[in-house]
Formats: C-alpha cells, sequence, structure tokens
C-alpha cells in the first residue's frame, strides 16, 4: 500500500519535474511561474519522502487552516487538489472516481471527494496518520473525513466553522482550533510553537496584502496576468499559506506585472474581452482554455470568491484568532454564510472596478452551493450589465463536458460581447 | 394506502380508523387548510419553518401558528426550482421554493430556518432575495455536541427570540414558553404512543397511515393535532387492524412527506415498522427536559441540538447508534434508506451506515428517489427483491 501511494505521488513529482524542464527552456516564461512549478514540486516531494523521513502526515481538505500543521512541523496533504492532481497526472481519473463508487458514493456527491475516497481507498494517496477536516465550504467537506478515516484506519479531528460571523461565532470556532491544536499533540506528540504560528500569521497577512496588490495591477487594460493566473494564486494559498515561498512568489509576480503595465503590455497579445471567473473551470482543461483565451483575446480579470479577499487584517499577536478570522476573509467563504447583500455588492464591485465584459460560471455538476448561485450571481450582473455564461462541467470527471462543447459555448458567448 | 388484497398482507380484520380521515383532509388541503386560514383571516400570524433544528415552542409562545414548509406532495416538474436554485440541488429544495415562487405560502407572515445543510441554506438564501416574506431568520446550528457547541447554539436560540419580539414588539414570557414546552411535549408522548403501537408484532397502523399522521403534526395548530391524536390512539386501542408483512422495515433518510411512497413498499409486503426521517423520529424524537430553576430557553436548546441528529451532525456515529437502537427496538429485519436526489448529507453518510448496520446483520436497500415521488415500478422491483433477500436470509 504505501509504494502504491508512494507511486501516485511520484507521478505529480514526476509531472512537476516535466513541466518544470519545459517551462524553464522557454525564455518567455513568466519567472514567478517557474517558482510556481517549484513550489508544487517541494510540497509533493516532501509529501512523497515523508514516511521515510519518520514525519506525520495530516491530510486535510480544502479552506481547512494549513497555518496550524505548519507551525507544528506537520506534513500537511490538501486531499483536493492532491485528489486532482493525481488524477490528472496518472490519468487514472476513472478509475479513482470507480474506486469512490465501489465504497458506496454515490453520484449526489462532488467528484473531487468521490475521487478523494475512492484514492484513498485504491492506495492512490498515502495514508495520513490523521485526517482533519471543515465544513468549509460546503456538505462535501463537511462530510468527507469520516469516511477517510474509516477507510485509513487513522484518528480525526473535525472543524466546526459556524454559519454566520458574529463575535460569539468566532470565539466558538477559536475554540475549535484550540481543541484540534490539543489533538494534534496528542497525535504527533509534537507541540505547538506559537511563535512561530505568529510569524506563519503574519506572513499570510503579507501574502493576502499582496494579493490584494496584484489584483489591483490586473485592474489596467490590458491586464498584465495570464488568463488562468488566478489558479497559481489559489494553489498557493491553498498550499502555501504564510510560507516565505508564497511571499517570495507573490513579490516576483507583482514587479513582473508592475514592469508589464510600465511597458502597457498584456498577458496576450490582443485583449478583447476581460472576464470574470465563477467557480472552477475543468482541470483537464487547462491547457485548452488557456489556449483559447489566446486566439479569442479573452482573459480572467477578476474572481471575487478565489482572489478577491474579504476585507480585515490578521493580527499575528493573537494567532488563533487571526486563523479564525481569516477563515472569514477567504473569498470562498462569501459563499458560505447568508449569501446577502454583502456577496452581490462584492461581485457587482468586481465588474465595475475591473472592467468586466462578462462572466463565466463553471456549473460544476456535482457542486451544489455554488450552482444554486448562479441565478443570485446573473441577476446580480445584470444589474451592472455583465451577461453570464454557464458552462456546465465538472472540476475532475472528464465524461461531463468536453473541448468542443466548451469551445462553441465561448465561442457564441464572445460573438454575443462582441455584438455589444 | 396498505393493499388489503395483497396476497402478502391480506388484512381480514382491518377497519378504516376515523381519526385518521382527519388528518388526511388537512393533509390534502395543505397549505390552504381551514385552519391556517382562518387564523390568517382573524390576523393571525402563521410562520414557516424549514429544518428540525429550528425551536417550533419559540414560534407557538408568541402567538403564532408554525407550520413547517414542505414541498409539494408528489413528483412535479420543477421549472422555477430549477431555475433559481440550479438543477442539482435536492429536489426538496427545489419544490419549496418553487411552492414559495408561485405564491402557495404567499401567506407567511415569517420563515424561519436553519444553517443545516447546502440545499436549506441556498433555499433561504433565495426564498429571501426573490420571495421577500416579512419575518425572516436563519439560526446558526452547530455541527457539534461539544459544551461550547451548546453555548453558541444556546446564544443563537436567544438572538432568535429577541429578533422575534423586537419584529412582533412583544415579550415572550418563560410562562408562555413553558406552556408551549409542555404542549409540544405532550404532543411527542403521544407520538411516541402511536410509536409503541408499531413495536408490535401485527401493529393495528400502517407505516403510511403514521406517515399521515406525522405530516398532519407539523401542519396543524398543536392543540387540535393533540386532541386528534388522543382520539387516534383510542382508537387504535380498540382496535382489531393487525398488519402483518414479510419483513419489518424501517425507514431511513432524508425528508419524506408522501405517504404513498410508503404504500407503494407496503403493497410489495414490507411491514414499515419504524422510521428515522426529518419528518418522523427526528422531528418528534426527543422530549424537552427542563431541570428545575433551569430557563426553558436553556432546555430547549440543549434537546433541539442533542435531537435525534441528521446527517449533518459530527460525529455521525451518533446518528448511527440511534438508527441501530431504533432498528433493534422495532426488531427490523432490513433498512430502506431512502435519499432525494442530490441530498449529500446522507448520501455520503450511507457507506459508512450500510457497514455499521451489516455488522449487526441487518441488511439496507439504498433508493434515490425525488422529493414527492409515490414510488416507481422499479423501485417495487427493487423493493420485491430486497424482502426475497430478507425472506431466504430467515
Ligand atoms: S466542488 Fe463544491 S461541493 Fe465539492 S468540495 Fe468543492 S465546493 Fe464542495
Ligand atoms: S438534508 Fe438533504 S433533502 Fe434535506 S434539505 Fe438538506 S440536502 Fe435537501
Amino acid at each position: 500500500m504505501k509504494k502504491a501511494a508512494n507511486n501516485k505521488i511520484q507521478s505529480i513529482v514526476r509531472a512537476c519535474r516535466i513541466i518544470l524542464r519545459m517551462i524553464e527552456a522557454d525564455p518567455n516564461t513568466r519567472h514567478s511561474q517557474k517558482m510556481y512549478y517549484r513550489m508544487l514540486l517541494q510540497y509533493y516531494t516532501r509529501l512523497r519522502d515523508a514516511r521515510e523521513n519518520g514525519q506525520f502526515i495530516a491530510a486535510h481538505t480544502v479552506f481547512f487552516p494549513a497555518e496550524i500543521l505548519l507551525a507544528m512541523d506537520i506534513i500537511p496533504m490538501h486531499t483536493e487538489t492532491t485528489t486532482w492532481m493525481t488524477s490528472l497526472f496518472t490519468g487514472e481519473c476513472g478509475d479513482i472516481l470507480a474506486a469512490g463508487a465501489r465504497l458506496g458514493m454515490a453520484t449526489e456527491i462532488c467528484a473531487p471527494h468521490r475521487g478523494m475516497a475512492g484514492a484513498f481507498a485504491s492506495g492512490a494517496l498515502p495514508r495520513p496518520d490523521v485526517m482533519v477536516w471543515s465544513n468549509m465550504v460546503c456538505d462535501n467537506t463537511a462530510k468527507s473525513g469520516e469516511l477517510v478515516m474509516d477507510i485509513c484506519g487513522c484518528p480525526g479531528f473535525f472543524i466546526d466553522r459556524p454559519f454566520k460571523d458574529s463575535g460569539l461565532e468566532k470565539t466558538y470556532m477559536a475554540g475549535e482550533i484550540r481543541d484540534m491544536i490539543a489533538f494534534l499533540e496528542d497525535k504527533s506528540g509534537k507541540k505547538m510553537d506559537y511563535d512561530r504560528l505568529s510569524t506563519i500569521v503574519e506572513r499570510m497577512d503579507r501574502q493576502i496584502e499582496l494579493t490584494r496588490q496584484v489584483n489591483e495591477l490586473r485592474k489596467n487594460v490590458p491586464t498584465p496576468f495570464s488568463p488562468l493566473g488566478f489558479l497559481e494564486l489559489l494553489t498557493i494559498d491553498y498550499l502555501f499559506p504564510g510560507q516565505p515561498e508564497s511571499i517570495e512568489y507573490l513579490e516576483t509576480l507583482k514587479a513582473e506585472l508592475e514592469e508589464m503595465v510600465k511597458q502597457k503590455k498584456g498577458a496576450i497579445p490582443k485583449e478583447r474581452f476581460r472576464l470574470m471567473t465563477l467557480f472552477i473551470p475543468p482541470m483537464y482543461l487547462m491547457s485548452f482554455l488557456e489556449k483559447l483565451s489566446v486566439e479569442s483575446g479573452a482573459v480572467s480579470v477578476i474572481e471575487p470568491f478565489f482572489t478577491f479577499w474579504g476585507e480585515g487584517r490578521l493580527d499575528a499577536s493573537r494567532p488563533v484568532e487571526a486563523v479564525v478570522e481569516k477563515a472569514y476573509m477567504i473569498p470562498e467563504t462569501r459563499m458560505y454564510g447568508p449569501l446577502g447583500e454583502s456577496a452581490l455588492e462584492a461581485i457587482k464591485k468586481c465588474a465595475r472596478e475591473w472592467k468586466v465584459d462578462g462572466a463565466v460560471y463553471y456549473a460544476d455538476v456535482g457542486c451544489r452551493h455554488s450552482c444554486a448561485t448562479i441565478k443570485l450571481f446573473k441577476d446580480a450582473l445584470a444589474e451592472v450589465d455583465v451577461p453570464v455564461l454557464t458552462i456546465d462541467c465538472d472540476v475532475v470527471d472528464q465524461t461531463v463536458t468536453s473541448e468542443e462543447e466548451v469551445r462553441d459555448k465561448m465561442e457564441r458567448f464572445f460573438e454575443l460581447l462582441e455584438d455589444r | 394506502m396498505y393493499d388489503h388484497q395483497n396476497k402478502h398482507n391480506s388484512q381480514p380484520r382491518y377497519t378504516p380508523l376515523k381519526t385518521l380521515e382527519v388528518f388526511k383532509a388537512v393533509n390534502r388541503s395543505f397549505p390552504h387548510t381551514d385552519e391556517i386560514n382562518h387564523i390568517h383571516d382573524q390576523g393571525g400570524k402563521v410562520f414557516g419553518w424549514l429544518c428540525t433544528y429550528v425551536p417550533e415552542e419559540i414560534l407557538h409562545a408568541a402567538g403564532i401558528l408554525p407550520v413547517r414548509i414542505t414541498g409539494y406532495d408528489r413528483e412535479t416538474d420543477l421549472d422555477d426550482g430549477n431555475a433559481y436554485l440550479y438543477m442539482n440541488n435536492c429536489s426538496f429544495s427545489r419544490s419549496c421554493l418553487q411552492m414559495g415562487l408561485t405564491k402557495e405560502y404567499a401567506f407567511l407572515d415569517g420563515v424561519v430556518g436553519g444553517s443545516t445543510c447546502d440545499g436549506a441554506r441556498r433555499l433561504f438564501d433565495l426564498w429571501r432575495q426573490y420571495i421577500g416574506t416579512p419575518f425572516h431568520h436563519v439560526l446558526t446550528v452547530p455541527r457539534k455536541y461539544t459544551e461550547n457547541a451548546h453555548s453558541l447554539y444556546l446564544a443563537e436560540v436567544e438572538m432568535f427570540k429577541t429578533h422575534l419580539e423586537d419584529h412582533l414588539e412583544i415579550k415572550i414570557t418563560d410562562e408562555e414558553l413553558m406552556g408551549s414546552i409542555e404542549l409540544y411535549n405532550q404532543t411527542r408522548s403521544l407520538l411516541r404512543e402511536l410509536y409503541n403501537h408499531r413495536k408490535k408484532p401485527n401493529p393495528p397502523i400502517s407505516g403510511s397511515e403514521v406517515m399521515e399522521v406525522l405530516d398532519a403534526c407539523f401542519r396543524m395548530p398543536k392543540e387540535s393535532f393533540n386532541h386528534h391524536l388522543k382520539k387516534l390512539l383510542q382508537e387504535l386501542d380498540g382496535s382489531q387492524n393487525a398488519y402483518s408483512g414479510r419483513a419489518r422495515l424501517m425507514l431511513s433518510g432524508s425528508v419524506l412527506a408522501n405517504p404513498d411512497f410508503i404504500s407503494s413498499i407496503e403493497q410489495q409486503g414490507g411491514l414499515v415498522v419504524a422510521d428515522e426521517l426529518c419528518t418522523s423520529t427526528r422531528y418528534w424524537g426527543d422530549m424537552v427536559e427542563v431541570q428545575p430553576g433551569e430557563p426553558p430557553l436553556k432546555a430547549l436548546a440543549r434537546r433541539y441540538l442533542n435531537n435525534y441528529p441528521c446527517a449533518r451532525m459530527f460525529p455521525s456515529e451518533e446518528r448511527f447508534r440511534r438508527i441501530i437502537e431504533t432498528a433493534r427496538e422495532f426488531k427490523v429485519d432490513g433498512v430502506i434508506s431512502e435519499i432525494i436526489r442530490y441530498c449529500v448529507p446522507y448520501s455520503h453518510d450511507l457507506p459508512l451506515l450500510t457497514k455499521r448496520l451489516a455488522d449487526i446483520n441487518i441488511p439496507v436497500l439504498s433508493i434515490d428517489l425525488e422529493y414527492g415521488s409515490s414510488g416507481s415500478g422499479q423501485i417495487a422491483t427493487r423493493v420485491q427483491a430486497f424482502l426475497e433477500m430478507i425472506e431466504a436470509k430467515k
């Protein structure tokens, strides 16, 4: 089982190396992009070797505060990202989904979580020492941990992030984080290093600030950041919260974008359509979408739920509270609590300030809580005269939509934008 | 309805239960029942609630008639629901929303829900935006049972009470709350008595008939419901009805309100004697126990959070433990898991629940269906096969 697990992580390592070799040979590649792939390589090499190095592995779900793990010198394994990377780089998406189905995972459950359970069950992912997870941002994340515990025979801890954001609710969540630290200390034999946590929080605050500055630069016409570059920002936050590498990456990216702006250079040769991206495009269509963007002159300039952080700063002198604060500032959490005026205002503001021509909603068939916002978002964006294209798809399951279908829809949408 | 001609279930001594007709009449006319119309016409307030984590007693103590928002009692086109909530949300929330959008719930003076699952919370987002009932409140419901979770939920319940008081410009006293708790506890005791009948080897009431009672329970004022339920219990005490079947079954899963679905199982010879649904035990299961000197709100909050759990709660083992307990208490031979299509919390629990039940030798038949469904030929075939499998094991 250990060997099989290492083999799959090894496939991510291998793929990152190949990509890195290719882009390093290309003089036109952003330096920051090379840094990004080096970071991925580092993350997965560390995970691959963790067992051998006698390190403690914690599997965790999306938006889980990995800062805590990093401050305790625990090796994090971001389950959703690792699952889709495994499925992408091994080409075994169908197999891991089938393994999930064999466990009794119904198609009701989104493919990332069906795949995740399947990946653990088939040994594609390494067996963690503990599973830690939260209900951020959906029922699938909330419900996934116990099955993983059962499959892997490991203990686990669930963090309950309350629905609203009153002081009481934040205090409750801080209590949850403290209980989880005690759990981790008990299981790993490691002590939380609060000074280290403060340093990580301080850097996380800087990371958020830098992301905001990068977004400011993306307001320029033409926009200097690559059409789907936002996925790098997202992955950095998922895998490297408050890490020195993230700061270095973001500072480099920011300097590159500033230079492009100075030279009035856009990320793509001819910018025709400035897009807002709502939800995540299918991972397996990334290179196709990049190509299509360049061909059509369409570029994502803002993503209200991925890169547009909520207001606020993190106070490193109260690191546990700061981790909670972050949980309420993460862009996606706008979709978590009551989706009222403020979330709708945020997308209208994004549309106006980033001069958006149209929005693309990647409607993941397995993702209920996000698809249920389509009508709300369409209506809100109509108020600022921004049409929305909805593409039914799945983040990982390749059987749901094809390149041709996406191309067809996108091209028709671009025609519509052109006519306006 | 139970098919008394069915070869597996011939019920020679079956006599129709008169009181059941009262409940059926309520269910058939809901949400425009005579009682609701009357209260509304008299200037009384009617609030809709969704999810078993809403402490209904507070609404009652405020002089409001609380009714549960349910969707269509049949499978139907949900064009508006689909357009607003998208196809991939549970058909329960789409069905409720569609009824709201088509103004079936226009008489409501308020809606109250809990932050229970994705389907419910999005239903509330859309309800607030597009239906705009005058009062709207969603309680944060923690997913845990810890001391901190109890404190948070109590604070939420207090906030809800204050919001309601401010909105209605009234004060809800502890005496009023105690009165409502007493009334609702009476409902719970009466339902417990009803369920005790189901424990018998040959119960005098079928599963689909019990569903009629349960549906009416959250659609009528509790005062009149209790009155009629008492009469029904008297009828049952003197009844010669004795149902039998090929296997004793328990229903488990998402929200279910259509008695015809249960009928379709019973027509195959299944004897539905127990359930674990938002509309059954998860709704009425536990009593509110007020400790001496304790504020009633605290007792309410404790009961609602500790109640027979929804699949959203952590750890899920607590739900599994209660299901196993119920299955043993009612001596069931098999469990039918019914999950509304796209209901994530219950789907997620199914693999582990199946495993836990297999450990005690109880097989599970998993059925996914649209909310309101009355069962299909395909479901009937699967139930048949399930019953055969249980019989072969006996
Ligand atoms: S795809 Fe949607 S449902 Fe699945 S984990 Fe992500 S947010 Fe949750
Ligand atoms: S528990 Fe399931 S059926 Fe009930 S509202 Fe939530 S998703 Fe829908």
